[in-house]
């Protein structure tokens, strides 16, 4: 690996960095467990690569409580959503999710934009904000910001709909409204630790006093090109009382989540396999 | 690149290439070869080390962003009065230890987690402090004894 590295720390710096590069190959590097990796395989010859691991902008690194929103940073490591009380109050589903993330030392570097910018059908915690109806914050080179919901933000596999004078700044999930939740991240995958998801479900439903829906969010990770928003799902479920469900409701509950399933076979499990895991879990939450 | 950083303690300021990962800096540029290279892509943890409080692996990470912090590696663990550290008593005593490479990454991740439980004033449960060591590979033991000597490390 032999790169040129810009270092950044403020955002003037980083827009400088990004404005300045915009005939060049460069790529921007937060906590790195992708990246690296990435820069490993690849000839790297020429390449500049702008680090904003030692930015200092809080809205950079820092988990703010709004009144209608939770903002993350997008340089907020997966430890500090695992470490944070309000997070696994109000998301208990993005906890899980962070929680779920390979091992402690990748969670105390790996960032939540990073999840989200590397796109990975199978990012853990991209899958649970999916879930959660966050919301891109996308900053371009002339400090011009755009506001872009993340279940469109990722575009394909490796591919969001960031230009090349773009960075993802931060996201924002919208506050609960209900009284109540029910919310988790399902992830299938052969070990527990390190792994990447076979397939993943991430479910948040926020429900009044009586316990009916009012609200509801569900993602399916890694059968897909990108993660995709189980809306038909979603509809299905809310007005329901959830203590009152039948075979039939999680059924149907379940073939609506897998209408959302276009996985392929691959060297972690078929197609097959992935359709009936999906259809499993999704059944089994509300067991 | 120059960075000012401390190591085990000490503070120091070098001049770095920029791709330069924080493994290569401990072990070829300040001589610290306790910190062991083995999958190099972040799955074993044998080369963990402490950087402000928190474990990482030291080959997926830059070695120019310690800058301003503080590195600790298994060499900083002890000095003379006290050769051995609390974690590497106890993986002594529960026989934790078989070839030893992948024992400073052990020692370095529980060493980062018992500190961080002591703060909060939390005992964990086996199945966490199994959890807190999830990315830490060991091919001799079979882990029931590193479990086992991590476990007493949190007991009064």
């Amino acid at each position: 690996m032999d790169f040129d590295v810009i270092n950044t720390t403020t955002k003037d710096e980083l827009l400088t960095a990004i404005e300045d590069h915009q005939d060049t190959n460069f790529r921007i590097g937060a906590g790195y467990t992708d990246l690296i990796m990435n820069l490993r395989f690849q000839p790297t010859e020429g390449m500049t690569l702008i680090n904003i691991a030692q930015m200092k902008d809080p809205s950079f690194i820092s988990i703010e409580e709004q009144q209608d929103h939770i903002v993350l940073g997008t340089l907020v490591t997966a430890s500090n959503i695992v470490n944070s009380p309000l997070i696994k109050l109000e998301f208990p589903v993005l906890h899980e999710a962070a929680l779920s993330v390979a091992s402690t030392q990748i969670r105390n570097s790996a960032t939540v934009g990073g999840n989200i910018c590397n796109a990975s059908p199978s990012a853990d915690m991209a899958g649970a904000l999916v879930a959660l109806k966050a919301v891109c914050c996308v900053l371009n080179s002339k400090g011009e910001e755009r506001i872009e919901p993340l279940a469109s933000f990722i575009v394909g596999v490796g591919k969001t709909s960031l230009d090349k004078n773009e960075v993802l700044k931060s996201i924002s999930i919208p506050r609960n409204s209900g009284d109540q939740l029910k919310s988790g991240f399902e992830k299938v995958g052969t070990r527990n630790s390190m792994e990447i998801s076979i397939v993943s479900l991430a479910y948040h439903f926020q429900l009044d006093e009586s316990g009916k829906v009012v609200d509801a969010g569900v993602s399916c990770g890694a059968v897909a090109p990108t993660i995709p928003f189980a809306e038909s799902a979603c509809d299905f479920m809310v007005g329901k009382d959830l203590d009152g469900l039948s075979e039939t409701d999680k059924e149907e509950f379940a073939e609506n989540v897998l209408k959302y399933a276009t996985p392929i076979s691959d060297i972690r499990a078929s197609e097959w396999y992935r359709k009936e895991v999906l259809f499993n879990i999704s059944q089994a939450i509300f067991d | 690149m120059k960075i000012v950083f401390k190591i085990n303690g000490k503070q120091v300021s070098m001049e770095v290439k920029p791709s330069l990962l924080l493994i290569d800096l401990i072990r070829d540029v300040l001589k610290l070869k306790g910190t062991k290279p083995g999958c190099l892509e972040g799955e074993c943890g044998a080369c963990s080390v402490i950087v402000d409080g928190e474990a990482i692996n030291s080959c997926m990470y830059l070695a120019i962003n310690v800058n301003g912090k503080e590195v600790s590696t298994i060499e900083g663990l002890t000095g003379t009065e006290n050769p051995l550290h609390k974690v590497q008593d106890k993986m002594l005593e529960h026989g934790a230890v078989q070839c030893g490479f992948c024992t400073s990454g052990i020692v370095m991740t529980t060493k980062a987690y018992s500190d961080k439980c002591l703060e909060e004033g939390i005992t964990p449960t086996r199945e966490e402090v199994k959890k807190s060591l999830e990315g830490n590979l060991c091919r001799c033991t079979g882990y029931a004894k590193i479990i086992d000597a991590a476990e007493a490390v949190y007991k009064k």
